[in-house]
């Protein structure tokens, strides 16, 4: 399974601890949809931060995703509902380690 | 050394306050509604002028601090109580000591909390709380609220203390001018009386505002460390602090809004 597919994966299922574990150590993730809702970007750097991260997003069901597809090796498209407010994001694997882990992923409206 | 007001100092984060306090060598009056110094109900006038009154007879001279402290849980199933202490039990405190305050030259702390970096409090609530200022009004707004749905509960409790940290924000500056400075903590949660009764649900929702330096466990926050932070802004090591909103929440805040930098 490619790294975008995990990610998408953890996503549909609110698995934060997966969703980290597709990130090296020091990986980060970078979303700018929020901004699509009138709220400020992610940027969560580090694999605790992110599994942190989105504990509080699932459990307060604040980032849900649905309508998934993954497009190549390295993107995936969804709808987000953000706070509520639906989003089409696309979201694309910027580099991996040599384990294949996530170091740098990027979110954007599409 | 000095003499200071803590609000709600019987138990949990106000009771280590005023431990921390004494233990520094201050005088500290307790006014809680029950074991304090002063036996007073701040969610009611009656109670505050009762607070004042008693505040102004132990300390005619005035008095070097005060830390706002005494509050409810969103979950205490009465809404008008969760608004008539955490807000107006502060707000009109806090104003009804101004005079004993600026005599030495005091700070004041509020006690407000993390939970408002989650954003999904009441705003229109806040936005009432802080430009109507009406008690009577906002309680019969929200008496009208399922007071059962934690829900709700919780983002009337954010409200309060969301429009509290507004609060500082606003007074601190015209306040400071007249040498009296005015700063909040924000708790990130703590292990307390009020976090030991909430319900699973609730302690689930307190679960998922992760507090980084305690990764891995489900350890809460310590009172003592909240009280720290208290200590410090009170003090004159503080004295070019105002009007801010100090954080001692483990980095959760950091965690949830990384681009908010001030």
């Amino acid at each position: 399974m490619k790294a975008i597919e995990k990610y998408v994966e953890a996503l549909k299922n609110c698995d934060n601890k997966a969703l980290s574990m597709c990130f090296a150590e020091d990986g980060t993730l970078r979303d700018y949809c929020p901004n699509a809702t009138g709220r400020q970007e992610y940027h969560v750097y580090g694999r605790e931060a992110i599994d942190m991260f989105f504990k509080n997003k699932f459990t307060f069901r604040q980032y849900l995703i649905s309508e998934a597809e993954i497009v190549n090796d390295e993107q995936a498209e969804f709808i987000a509902s953000i706070g509520g407010y639906y989003v089409m994001c696309i979201a694309t694997v910027r580099r991996v380690d040599e384990n294949g882990l996530i170091t740098r992923l990027t979110v954007r409206p599409k | 050394m000095g003499t200071y007001v803590v609000t709600g100092g019987s138990s949990g984060i106000g009771a280590a306050a005023v431990e921390l306090l004494k233990s520094d060598g201050h005088e500290v009056i307790n006014v809680d509604l029950r074991g304090g110094d002063i036996c007073a109900n701040l969610a009611t006038q009656e109670g505050r002028d009762t607070a004042i009154e008693g505040i102004v007879e132990k300390c005619p001279d005035g008095i070097d601090g005060i830390i706002c402290n005494a509050g409810v849980s969103g979950n205490c199933g009465n809404l008008e109580l969760v608004i008539s202490l955490n807000y107006f039990g502060t707000v009109k405190l806090a104003r009804g000591l101004f005079d004993l305050l600026q005599k030495k030259n005091g700070s004041v702390v509020v006690t407000v909390s993390n939970t408002i970096s989650q954003g999904t409090g009441r705003m229109d609530i806040v936005d009432l709380l802080n430009n109507v200022g009406d008690e009577q009004r906002i309680c019969n707004i929200v008496k009208t609220m399922d007071a059962t749905n934690q829900t709700v509960g919780q983002s009337i409790y954010m409200a309060t203390k969301y429009a509290l940290a507004r609060w500082v924000r606003r007074i601190s500056t015209a306040w400071a001018a007249r040498g009296v400075r005015v700063n909040a903590v924000a708790p990130g949660n703590v292990r307390t009386a009020m976090t030991d009764s909430l319900s699973d649900a609730a302690k689930f929702a307190v679960s998922a505002l992760p507090i980084p330096v305690r990764y891995g466990s489900d350890a809460l926050m310590d009172p003592e460390e909240i009280a720290e932070s208290m200590r410090f802004l009170l003090s004159k090591r503080a004295r070019g602090i105002n009007g801010i909103i100090l954080f001692t929440d483990g980095g959760t805040d950091a965690l949830l809004n990384s681009e908010k930098v001030y």
